[in-house]
Parts: structure tokens; C-alpha cells; sequence
């Protein structure tokens, strides 16, 4: 039995004048890792940013609904939903605090109690693999990491607002093979307490990782499917052409 | 390829020589002029002697030119920075953001003895206000403000806006985030635009001519009493061919002045860092 957390309906993005996403209609289940892949400029990101609505501090404009658990997240707090739903982008964005203040710049806000803080820290970079590395130095400026730890960081920061699905544009691409392996090892431990959706343009890390496959083109759903059957058996003609492409 | 390669280096280095050179250069030569006429006396005393200005000091100047500068600074790095976080990162309408940002650059383009003359006709013509330290500094104001708003935009740009963006998608409150991520992180920035707006201020003769700077007077008391200022003093100095020694001296205490509050808003913007 599939368990379904977030399900879109007809959801529509628009740049002003310029549409977007045209009547996206698709659902994301619980504990898996979902992979959206597509050419450039197909409104992969788009659709990523709208499921925690941070396309509208973009400029862009949203209709259609999306449902986080059967609540349309337009009635939702803003602050509820973004906390359910965490990002990460492409370039690693670190706070220009130490590692530890990254770490509690948000339960602070929140108001989680002090003595709680550095359990949260700890907690949220072991499972990014990232404090054995930085447990002596936590106090060190973040921006100090390498990119592949900054990267990890970002993924921890999201963690510590216990979110239920986390959004990932394109996390690798800025980052070597070896950290691009760790940090997808890492999602497949993550995807054990979360859900993930993860934007990608290397067709052999949505097949390492991915247990759903979404393929865009032009502001649409072209197909979507079971990774092994998406990348195996493909129905669609321009999938296979994509696919093909991708491949060469 | 390797004329032109020589020709482009030799051309960089010879315009950052001359750009050393002439500040140094600047700098030296009213050190040199200035220094035998600055004394403890120069700096605290009021002007005196017959005309006025050949001897005493310069002190009411220094502190006219310090309260309009800072004031107007205080009030116009407000606004500015206020102005520059709205276009950035409230302003969601690109052709509000536009139209404002024209706004600016025209007022940014105004040359500063219109800017005067309108501080003039709307502050003392128009609502009565006497020449005085508070038209003045509102007219300095009005001066800065696009100066430090089209700075400071810039610097919050190409600092926070993807960690601004970060911040919200945690769930975090634009103000929040505003205050505790995007100030501190642009806080040099915010400094540096904030420290040359006051000196532009402090600079500027043509607005305050008009407005509040006169030939004489004490260090103002309250905000409606008139001011004199270094810049105009100088002026006066040099214009009615009072004594040109005392105007090196007014004028090494101007570049002196305004290279420390450089140094000052240098110095907070950098705290963290020490
Ligand atoms: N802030 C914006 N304002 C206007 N148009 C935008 C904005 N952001 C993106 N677009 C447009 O939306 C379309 C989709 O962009 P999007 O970033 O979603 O593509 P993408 O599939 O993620 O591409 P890539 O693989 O290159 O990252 C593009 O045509 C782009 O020009
Ligand atoms: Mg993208």
C-alpha cells in the first residue's frame, strides 16, 4: 500500500505573463526518494520551488492545489509549511556564522530550549556524516568547509526544523565524484525518516537513488513512473529521445 | 599579442600609479600647507581677527560640519537602508522596482546646488524654517539618500539574496531574517556605503549654502540655530580672500575629519572579523 504525502492538482506557475508549469498533476510517496530530470529550462526548479511556495519570493505565481497529508498548502501557515518541507539548493548556501550557529539559527527562531540546541546539533550532522568531521570545530566559520561539506551542512540546517520532505535542486552538481557519493549514500539513509525529492540532470545518479522517476518537458509531466521501468521501458517518445540523448 | 599584452599591463599599472599618487598627493600637500597652521588652538577655538577668519580657529565649523554629517547621515543611511531592503527583497513587482529604481538614479543625477536650492524653497521659503541646522541636515538628507540606497542595494544583492531566500524556505520570517541574517551578514557594506554618505555630506557646499551654513556662528545649541561648516568656511575663506593660510588649515581639518569617520564605519563594520 502506497503512502502518499504530497500531491499536486492541476498546479499552474507563471512568471508574470510567462507560463510555466502548465497543470501539473502528481504524487509523491512517503519514504522515497523521487528524482524529477528533464532538459534545461523546463521548469524543473519551478516546480520544486512551489512545493514549499518559496517560488513566490521568486516573483512567481501559483494556482492549482498541492496537498501535504489531504491539507491544501495554501491554508496552510506559511512557517508550518515551510518547515514540513525543506530545501536545498544547487550552490551550497552557508550562513556566514560559525558551523554551530548555522545549526541553531532556526530552532532559535522557533524556540527550541537552550539546553535541547546542542543536541539538535549533534543529531542533525551525524546524519549527514558530517560530524566526525567538524565535531572539534564546530565553532569555525561555515563558510570555511570544503563545498562538499558546506553542501552537507545545508542538508543538516534543514534538518533541524524536523521537516517531513526535503526538495534538493540539482545538490551535486557544483561537487566532485566523492562527495557527490557521499552525499547520495547519505540520502539513502535519509530516506528512512523522510521524504525526498531531489531535481537532477545526471541520469545515473536518479538511477542509483531514485525509487520514482518524474520526466518534464516544457512546464509538463511527460511521464513518470517506477525508476527501473521509467529508464528500462520508457512509453513515451520523447522520454525515449531524452533518455537516448542523455545516454550519448 | 604580446605588444598589446604589454601595452594593456603597462596602461593598468600607469593608472593605478597615478590614482596613489594623486590621492597621496592631495593628502601630502595639505598635510605640508595645513599642519603649520593647525594648532590645539586652530581646532578649539572660534574664528576672530579683523576680517573675520584671519585668526582664531575653526572649531564651530568642525562642529557644524560633524552634527549636519552625522545627523543627516543618521537619518538618510535609515531611509537608504530601508529603501534598499524593500527593492531587494520585498519589492516582488519588477516595474515598481523599476520605476523606483530610475527614481533614485535621477535623484542621484540632481547636481547638489539644485538639491540646495529646493531644500531652500521648500524648508525656508515654503515652511518658514529659519536658516538653521535642521534644513540643513534635511536637505543633506535628501542628498544622500539615493547615494546610500543604490549602494547599499548593491551590497545586499550580491550578498544575501540566495541566503535570504535559504532562510525563508526554513520557515524563518522575512523580518527575522532581515535582522539577524542579511544586516549582520552586510554589515561592512552597510558601513561603507553609510561612512561615504556622510562624508559626501560633510563635502557638500552647495546644498548648505542655502539653507543654514553662515559666516559666523557658535556650535549650535538647538537645531533651529544656524551653522557654520568647514566646507563653506573654506569657501569663504578662499572667496573673499580672507587668508589662504587659514584655508589650508580649514581644509586639512576637513580630510582629516572625513578619513576618520571612513576609518570609523571601516572599523564597525568590521567588528566581527576581530
Ligand atoms: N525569477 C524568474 N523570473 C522569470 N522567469 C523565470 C524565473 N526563474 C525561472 N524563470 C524561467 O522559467 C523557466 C523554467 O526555469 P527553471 O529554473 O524551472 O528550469 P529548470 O528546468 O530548473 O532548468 P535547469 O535544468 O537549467 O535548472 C525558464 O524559462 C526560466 O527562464
Ligand atoms: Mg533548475
Amino acid at each position: 500500500m502506497k503512502e502518499i504525502v504530497l500531491k499536486t492538482e492541476d498546479l499552474c506557475v507563471s512568471y508574470g505573463q510567462k507560463k510555466i508549469l502548465k497543470k501539473i498533476n502528481t504524487l509523491f510517496e512517503k519514504n522515497k526518494i523521487t528524482a524529477i530530470i528533464g532538459p534545461s529550462g523546463c521548469g524543473k526548479s519551478t516546480f520544486l520551488k512551489s512545493l514549499n511556495r518559496t517560488v513566490e519570493e521568486y516573483g512567481g505565481n501559483m494556482e492549482g492545489k498541492i496537498h501535504l497529508n489531504n491539507v491544501n498548502i495554501m491554508d496552510m501557515p506559511l512557517q508550518n509549511l515551510r518547515k514540513s518541507v525543506g530545501m536545498v539548493f544547487q550552490l551550497p548556501i552557508v550562513f556566514p556564522f560559525s558551523i554551530y550557529n548555522n545549526m541553531i539559527y532556526a530552532p532559535k527562531y522557533f524556540g527550541e530550549k537552550k539546553e535541547k540546541l546542542n543536541d539538535i546539533v549533534i543529531k542533525n550532522l551525524k546524519k549527514t556524516g558530517l560530524y566526525d568531521e567538524v565535531k572539534d570545530n564546530l565553532k569555525m566559520m561555515a563558510t570555511k568547509l570544503s563545498g562538499g561539506q558546506q553542501q552537507r551542512l545545508a542538508i543538516a540546517r534543514c534538518l533541524t526544523v524536523n521537516p517531513e520532505i526535503i526538495l534538493l535542486d540539482e545538490p551535486c552538481s557544483a561537487l566532485d565524484i566523492k562527495n557527490t557519493a557521499n552525499i547520495e549514500n547519505m540520502l539513502l539513509e535519509l530516506k528512512n525518516e523522510y521524504t525526498i525529492i531531489i531535481v537532477t540532470h545526471n541520469l545515473s545518479q536518479a538511477k542509483r537513488i531514485a525509487d520514482n522517476v518524474i520526466f518534464m518537458d516544457e512546464g509538463q509531466i511527460i511521464e513518470e513512473g517506477n525508476q527501473n521501468e521509467m529508464f528500462d521501458n520508457p512509453v513515451n517518445v520523447r522520454t525515449k529521445e531524452y533518455l537516448m540523448y542523455m545516454r550519448n | 599579442m604580446k605588444i598589446k599584452d604589454i601595452i594593456f599591463k603597462s596602461w593598468i599599472y600607469i593608472s593605478g600609479i597615478i590614482v596613489v599618487v594623486v590621492t597621496f598627493g592631495v593628502f601630502l600637500y595639505f598635510l605640508y600647507k595645513g599642519i603649520k597652521v593647525v594648532t590645539l588652538e586652530f581646532i578649539l577655538e572660534a574664528p576672530g581677527g579683523m576680517p573675520l577668519g584671519t585668526e582664531g580657529g575653526v572649531f564651530p565649523a568642525i562642529m557644524g560640519s560633524l552634527m549636519s554629517g552625522l545627523l543627516s547621515g543618521l537619518i538618510g543611511g535609515l531611509l537608504g537602508l530601508c529603501t534598499s531592503i524593500y527593492l531587494v527583497f520585498y519589492c516582488n513587482n519588477k516595474k515598481n522596482q523599476k520605476y523606483m529604481l530610475h527614481a533614485l538614479q535621477l535623484l542621484a543625477g540632481i547636481p547638489s546646488v539644485i538639491i540646495g536650492l529646493f531644500g531652500y524653497t521648500v524648508l525656508i521659503v515654503g515652511l518658514g524654517l529659519n536658516k538653521s541646522l535642521i534644513s540643513v541636515t534635511l536637505t543633506l538628507t535628501v542628498m544622500i539618500i539615493p547615494f546610500i540606497a543604490l549602494r547599499m542595494k548593491k551590497a545586499l544583492e550580491e550578498t544575501s539574496k540566495d541566503q535570504f531566500i535559504c532562510s525563508l524556505s526554513l520557515g524563518i520570517p522575512k523580518g527575522y531574517t532581515i535582522i539577524h541574517l542579511v544586516i549582520p551578514n552586510a554589515l561592512k557594506y552597510i558601513m561603507t556605503s553609510l561612512g561615504l554618505g556622510i562624508v559626501f555630506a560633510m563635502g557638500a557646499t552647495a546644498p548648505i549654502m542655502f539653507t543654514g551654513a553662515v559666516i559666523i556662528a557658535g556650535v549650535p545649541n538647538k537645531l533651529t540655530d544656524p551653522i557654520m561648516a568647514l566646507p563653506y568656511h573654506l569657501y569663504v575663506l578662499v572667496n573673499e580672500g580672507i587668508s589662504i593660510e587659514m584655508a589650508y588649515g580649514t581644509a586639512f581639518v576637513l580630510i582629516v575629519l572625513v578619513l576618520l569617520i571612513n576609518l570609523i564605519c571601516h572599523f564597525i563594520g568590521n567588528f566581527e572579523d576581530v
